[in-house]
This record gives C-alpha cells, sequence and structure tokens, in this order.
C-alpha cells in the first residue's frame, strides 16, 4: 500500500509534465500528439534509440544516486559535475601519460578507480570546508565545479593535450583500455552494468548496516543523532566522499566506454540532472534506475521531436524544465504532521 | 463585569489531560498573573483565550457574552492579541511596514503618509523607535514593545505575554513591566505568565495558580511577597506522592569536579552506584548546559565530568527533538546509539545489521516495556508516554553505570509517570547511580535520596531533614535556607 502511494507521486509528476508539455507545442502550432509520439520512439522507439538512451541514463544514474545519498544526510551536493570531470580528468591522465599506447585491462580498473578517487577528493574539499569552515556546502560545490571545468579546459590545452596538437582533447585511449562492448550491442559498454549495480549495492547500505542508519538519523534530525552518538560531520565527510567517488567514476566510465578521449564540454548538465534524477526517484537508490532513463531518454528523444514535429530545440528544455518542476513537487516525500 | 471569563476549561491531547477545570477571569485595566509549576497547563489555557487551541469542555465569555475563538483571526477581532516571546514581524521590514502589514491599501501609501500612519498607531506605545530602522536591527525588548504596539493598533483590549521576560536583559525587564503598568492605566486587560515572581509581585494586581490543568487559586494580589507568592503555586499542604527508595550507598560511580560552562558554575556532585540523587529547580537555572555536558554535545570550561562506572546512558528531557529521530522506525531508534558506535552483535555483524535480529531486539522492549506500537512504525506515531518509555527502554539497552534522566515524566499521563519512576528505581536497586534532574517538586521528592535545587547555575544542597515542598521551594527561589 504505502508502496504503491510512494509510486503515485513520480507518476502523477510525468503525466502532468506530459499534458503540459503538450499543451505548450500546441500553443508552438505543432502537433502535440505527434511531437510527444517522436519524443518517446526518439528515446526508446528501437534498439539505437534505446542503446542511446541507456549510455546516457548510465552517468545520470551514477550522479543522481550520490546526490540521493547526500540529501538523505542533510546535505546538498549541487558539484556532480565538478566531481564528475574531476573522475575524467585523473582516469584520462593516468592512461593517457601515466601508461600510454600499450595500457591494458589492468590499466583500466585502476583508471576507474582513480576517477572514483578524485571525485571523492573532489568532493571532500567542500566536506572539508563545511565542517572545518562552516562553509556551506551549496556555495563551495557550485563554484568546485566552475573549478573543475576550467581544470579541464587547462588540462587539453597544456600537458594532457593529444600528441599532434590539432584539437582541445587528450590523446584517444588505447583500445584494450576502453570498456568493451555488451555482446550484439553498438553503444552499451560494460560500464553500464557497473553503474546498474550500484544501487543495488548503496540501497543495502542505507538500510541495512549501521554507516546507513546513522547517515539517515543526521539527515532526519541531527540534534537526536548528535545525542545518540552520532558525529554529523563525520557522516558529512562520509557522504560527500562516497557521493564524490560515485560522480568521479561515471567521469572515468564516461571517458572510457564512451568518449575514449577527454575535452571539455564533456558533461554539460549532468551534474544539473542528476539532482532531477534524485528528487523524481524520490532519494531512493534503485528509484534511480528508472529515473535516470526518463531524464536521459528526454534528452536522447529531443531531436527526434525536433525533426518530426518542427519545434525548437528550447521546447525539449522547457518539457526538461517541466518535469524538474514537477517532480520537486510531487514527488518529494511528504512528511506526516 | 469581567471582560474576559474562561470558565471550567478542560483539554486532552492524546493520553494526557492538560487541564482539568482551569478558570480565569480578566477585569479591565489589570494585569492578572497566571502561576504554576512547568506542565501545569498554564501555556495551554492562555491558548485557548487566543485561540490556538480549542477546549474540549467549559466556556469562554467576552462581555459576558458566550464566544467561540476558533482560531487567533477570530481572538484578534474580539480583541484579545498574544504578544509573543519571539518576534514574528518581518526581519527586512522597517518599523512602519510592519506595523502596517496587512492593512489594506498600505503597500501603495507613501513614505511621509507610512510614517504619519504609523505614528498615529503607535500613539505613544513606541517612543524612540526609528520608524525607518529595519526590523532585524532591534533589540528584543524593542521588538517586544512593537509586537504590542501592532496588537494595539489593531485593536487589542487583552494582551497575552507568555514568559515575555525570559528573553530580556534586566534593564529591558523593568521597561517592559512600566510599559504594562501604563496600558493597564488605559484600561488594558493584560495577562501576564512568568517564573519570575519579583516581577509578578511588583506589578500584578490579580494573580491565578494553576495545579496539574486545575485552578487551585484566584486572588487579588494585594501586596503579596515573592515568598508568598511561592508558597502558593507549589502549595505547602500536599505530601510528596510516593516515598524514595532506601539508600544503599556504593562507590562513586559519577563525579563533577567544579564543572563550569555557559550558564553553569563551578559545580561539585558526586553519585554513588545505586542510589538517586535528584536536582530540582525551576526551568533556565542551568538545566540545558547541564544536560548538554551528559550528552557529550557540550565539554567544561573548565573543571571534569568523570564517569567511573560507564556506560553512562542520558533519558533527555525533550524526547522529540533530542531524545529520538521522529520519522525512524521504533526499531531503529533503539539501536542508533549502537549503530553510533559501529554496531555490535546480536544485531550487527560487521555493520550489517541482521533484519530478524533488530525485529527481536525491537519485540522484546516493546514487551518489557509495554510500548504500544510495532518495531516497524515510525516513532512519530507514537503517543507522548510511548515515546518516552521508548526512549528508556534505548537508555537500559546498554546496562547503563550511570543514568541521566532529565523531566522523564514531563508531559506524561499518571500510569506512564509511574512506571518511568519505578524503572528508575529498578536502575538504583540494579547499582546504577541515577541522576535525575526535575523541574517537577513532586517528582524530585519521591525519587531523589539525595536533592539539590539548581539556582542560576548552582547547586544549593538541600539537607536530609528538610525534604519538603516549602524548603525545596525557598531555595528554587533562591532564598538563603533556614
Amino acid at each position: 500500500m504505502s508502496r504503491l502511494r510512494a509510486l503515485a507521486g513520480p507518476a502523477a509528476a510525468a503525466l502532468i509534465a506530459a499534458a503540459l508539455a503538450g499543451a505548450w507545442l500546441a500553443a508552438l502550432g505543432a502537433d502535440p500528439v505527434a511531437a510527444l509520439r517522436a519524443l518517446a520512439e526518439g528515446a526508446f522507439g528501437d534498439s539505437l534509440a534505446l542503446e542511446n538512451t541507456l549510455v546516457r541514463a548510465g552517468p545520470l544514474l551514477l550522479v543522481g544516486l550520490g546526490v540521493a545519498l547526500c540529501f538523505r544526510c542533510g546535505i546538498w551536493n549541487i558539484g556532480g559535475e565538478g566531481q564528475l570531470l574531476a573522475g575524467a580528468l585523473a582516469a584520462t591522465a593516468l592512461v593517457t601519460r601515466g601508461f600510454g599506447p600499450d595500457a591494458g585491462l589492468g590499466v583500466l580498473v585502476l583508471a576507474l578507480l582513480a576517477g572514483a578517487a578524485a571525485g571523492a577528493a573532489w568532493a571532500a574539499l567542500a566536506a572539508l570546508l563545511r565542517v572545518q569552515r562552516g562553509v556551506s556546502e551549496v556555495l563551495s560545490t557550485i563554484l568546485l565545479n566552475f573549478i573543475a571545468a576550467l581544470l579541464v579546459a587547462w588540462a587539453v590545452h597544456g600537458p594532457l593535450q593529444e600528441a599532434s596538437g590539432a584539437y582541445p582533447q587528450s590523446d584517444a585511449f588505447p583500445e584494450a583500455a576502453r570498456l568493451a562492448l555488451l555482446p550484439g550491442l553498438t553503444r552499451v559498454h560494460a560500464g553500464l552494468l557497473i553503474a546498474a549495480a550500484l544501487p543495488f549495492a548503496l540501497w543495502v547500505v542505507l538500510f541495512r548496516t549501521a554507516a546507513g542508519l546513522r547517515l539517515r538519523a543526521v539527515g532526519l534530525s541531527p540534534d537526536a543523532a548528535r545525542y545518540a552518538g552520532v558525529s554529523p560531520e563525520r557522516e558529512t565527510v562520509r557522504v560527500l566522499v562516497i557521493s564524490g567517488a560515485l560522480a568521479g567514476l561515471a567521469g572515468g566510465l564516461e571517458v572510457a566506454g564512451v568518449t575514449g578521449r577527454l575535452f571539455e564540454n564533456l558533461a554539460t548538465g549532468y551534474g544539473f540532472t542528476a539532482i532531477a534524477v534524485a528528487l523524481l526517484a524520490r532519494l531512493h537508490p534503485l528509484g534511480v534506475i528508472p529515473s535516470a532513463v526518463v531524464f536521459a531518454g528526454l534528452a536522447t528523444g529531443s531531436g527526434a521531436m525536433q525533426r518530426a514535429a518542427g519545434v525548437p530545440s528550447v521546447a525539449v528544455q522547457v518539457i526538461e524544465a517541466l518535469v524538474i518542476f514537477l517532480s520537486v513537487g510531487f514527488a518529494l516525500p511528504r512528511r506526516d504532521t | 463585569m469581567a471582560r474576559v471569563a474562561l470558565r471550567d476549561i478542560r483539554k486532552r491531547f492524546g493520553a494526557t489531560e492538560a487541564l482539568r477545570g482551569a478558570s480565569l477571569s480578566l477585569e479591565p485595566g489589570s494585569i492578572h498573573a497566571l502561576l504554576g509549576e512547568n506542565g501545569a497547563g498554564k501555556t495551554t489555557l492562555v491558548r485557548t483565550l487566543y485561540g490556538s487551541v480549542r477546549p474540549d469542555a467549559g466556556e469562554i465569555r467576552i462581555d459576558d457574552v458566550p464566544v467561540a475563538i476558533d482560531g487567533p483571526r477570530r481572538a484578534l477581532a474580539l480583541g484579545i492579541a498574544l504578544v509573543p516571546q519571539h518576534s514574528m514581524l518581518v526581519p527586512a521590514l522597517s518599523v512602519a511596514e510592519n506595523l502596517l502589514l496587512g492593512e489594506p491599501g498600505a503597500a501603495w501609501l507613501s513614505r511621509e503618509r507610512l510614517h504619519a500612519r504609523a505614528r498615529e498607531l503607535l500613539a505613544g506605545s513606541a517612543q524612540g523607535i526609528d520608524l525607518d530602522a529595519r526590523a532585524e536591527s532591534l533589540s528584543v525588548g524593542e521588538l517586544q514593545r512593537l509586537e504590542i504596539a501592532r496588537a494595539l493598533a489593531r485593536g487589542a483590549r487583552v494582551l497575552v505575554l507568555d514568559e515575555p521576560t525570559a528573553v530580556l536583559a534586566p534593564s529591558e525587564v523593568d521597561a517592559l513591566l512600566r510599559h504594562l503598568v501604563e496600558l493597564r492605566a488605559r484600561g488594558m486587560s493584560i495577562v501576564l505568565i512568568s517564573h519570575k515572581l519579583e516581577e509578578i509581585s511588583a506589578v500584578a494586581d490579580q494573580v491565578t495558580v494553576l495545579r496539574a490543568g486545575e485552578t487551585v487559586a484566584s486572588q487579588a494580589l494585594a501586596g503579596m511577597s515573592a515568598a508568598e507568592l511561592g508558597r502558593l503555586m507549589v502549595g505547602d499542604a500536599l505530601p510528596p506522592a510516593g516515598q524514595p527508595p532506601e539508600s544503599r550507598p556504593g562507590p562513586p560511580a559519577l563525579r563533577l569536579l567544579g564543572v563550569t560552562a555557559p550558564g553553569l558554575h563551578g559545580i561539585d556532585l558526586e553519585v554513588e552506584a545505586g542510589e538517586i540523587v535528584a536536582l530540582a529547580g525551576i526551568d533556565g537555572n542551568g538545566q540545558q548546559p547541564l544536560e548538554e555536558l551528559f550528552a557529550g554535545v557540550r565539554t567544561p570550561e573548565a573543571g571534569a565530568l568523570e564517569v567511573l562506572h560507564a556506560p553512562l546512558a542520558l533519558l533527555s528531557g525533550d524526547r522529540q527533538r533530542t531524545g529520538l529521530v521522529l520519522e525512524l522506525s521504533v526499531a531503529e531508534n533503539l539501536v542508533l546509539p549502537e549503530a553510533a558506535q559501529g554496531g555490535a552483535p546480536p544485531v550487527f555483524h560487521a555493520g550489517l545489521v541482521s533484519p530478524g535480529e533488530l525485529a527481536a531486539a525491537a519485540e522484546a522492549a516493546i514487551a518489557r516495556f509495554a510500548i504500544r506500537a510495532r518495531p516497524s512504525d515510525p516513532a512519530r506515531r507514537l503517543s507522548g508516554g510511548n515515546q518516552q518509555k521508548l526512549c528508556v527502554a534505548r537508555a537500559l539497552r546498554r546496562d547503563p553505570g550511570v543514568l541521566v534522566a532529565v523531566n522523564p515524566t514531563r508531559g506524561l499521563d499518571l500510569a506512564a509517570t509511574a512506571a518511568v519512576r519505578e524503572e528508575l528505581r529498578a536502575q538504583a536497586r540494579a547499582a546504577a547511580a541515577v541522576l535525575v534532574i526535575s523541574t517537577e517538586l513532586d517528582e524530585v521528592l519521591e525519587l531523589g535520596q539525595r536533592i539539590f535545587v539548581l539556582f542560576r547555575g548552582r547547586l544549593l544542597p538541600v539537607p536530609d531533614g528538610e525534604h519538603t515542598r516549602a524548603a525545596i521551594g525557598r531555595r528554587m527561589l533562591g532564598e538563603a535556607p533556614g
């Protein structure tokens, strides 16, 4: 019963978003039914569309998972973008500069771990600022996004730029150090299996361990948690580090699985869409899976909708904004009073 | 004819009867003091007056006409206003804007007309306050005067002040009291709740005393001293409800050596295994910092707190804020302190929860302490008494050598009160050192083998032969013993 009710909020948000989007499209002079159908087909209509959506859902899922954990602990991590970039930067540096063309599977594993570690370290900066200096993590994580983006820009123009020096991008990962595609598929790589498994692991952590209980207690009532002997400061650092590691891993998977190299604008918007992913999932680790697929589908389906219905690309951004807005309104768990 | 009369008001919150036939009658042009121990029902009674609590039974008459007050808006229309302890003004708006907030058309007035209208409303009652100052720049005392002015501007004839002086500096207290006397001269009826009996004997002309939700006295003040008021409040005649257990001295288990913190001045105290020591005192005399020391969220600035018989368990005085995480389940709340330590068997194995063992632990606690709940219920859904029993169950889970209980029965009904007190005695019999910090005199008398009074951050001993309401009450008011 309560599980059904938990699903009702996100479902209502999606339906109302679709209705409002239809009205908006009609107002633009497009056929709303055809446009929305094109959107859905562009996202899920054939195997290529589906693969594109899943590939895009991977990083959204990982970053969104971290954001959801942080929100559960009362921490507003708006820095998924920067943590993802830090992870991509570290993984790329390790593969292209640390090992070079003969890098293999072992290096790939190391690179993913380095990505997670770099993301964790990036988030730890915000955690330490908050715990030691009382700086709001909302501000520090946002600002660290810009620093990470500039660091990536500097790296691909400088120390990590490809040998030919033609474009501001890194050397390509050697084939052996890239994530393999899943058998019979053209886009979906093995990293997505890791991404899909982690929500289950973190569900266990959140609901079946002492650490998860501490984390939830701090998020629900820092005072009562402190009186029970839990240190909110320590939990803050822990959850931000885990969240950063997930985003950093997403960055590593992105360069090793999808792009094969590092360049600027690698992660445009992932960090922010991930917040909506977490909210639509009602901060539940397993809810993040469908939620990430929905937002990824909106992004991949938008091109098809543009072509089929002749609506400008901003129309899709309006729909995305509607879903985000409504998921905040409808999908947040309601407190009994 | 009374301006306002509350007659035989009754109100029940869940299992707790907050008011059991309380009455209050306000004359025009008077300051009426409302007295009573913590939990006597003072705040609930005035809430029925300004409409934020609806009584279950009883009658409210205004100018001898029966009325139903279904909300603060209705109360204001009837001329009754609350002056909140902590200001409800909009911090970023100016004094003049706050005064006219909500008045139709005020948003379109020029600054000059706004000020003219504001001065008209103030009519001299908030002199010296700059109309252009932002509310956030005012002192607490100025904010209170502004709140009063705003209430008058809206036509209030009855003002309710619930412990207004608790948040004020001494000079501001004098200013507020002078202002109240002026208002009385202008015909206002004022209800004043305060624990500071000197203030009451200085300005009030009527006094009503509540005890356990009932009006036990209502009379003219006529020059009564603070000491006489104190006796009226605690009541000489009542014997304590039960007897403390026999003293069985053991080795010292808890020692405070010159503990000093904000609000505490050199507390020396030793509690032995197997005894119950009770600290009486009116709220605000150091209970809060003392509890925070025991909770480990505050460290002494000087002195030392030694737990010789670990572990120390704390039964927090505020079960909803610091005692429980209300959104977590009964079972999760029960094991949260263990989880804070990393988790120990049988419920935790290497940090992992064993769901079966967790449910079994919760079922055992529910059975032992007669908690009416299921292990998976959120703590929020439990009644106050069951929440407190859950807190007790949690405190006793680790077999404490020292148990500190702060207001352990606040807000509980008779049966739950008896159960909690009996559990504290049982802990002392089982050789725990028990320290009870309570603002309820009956509780202190019923539990304490040795009794101290906490007054302005210091401990005043109460000799064994003087364990009476009168002797303790005198010390609670800071009078010299003897």
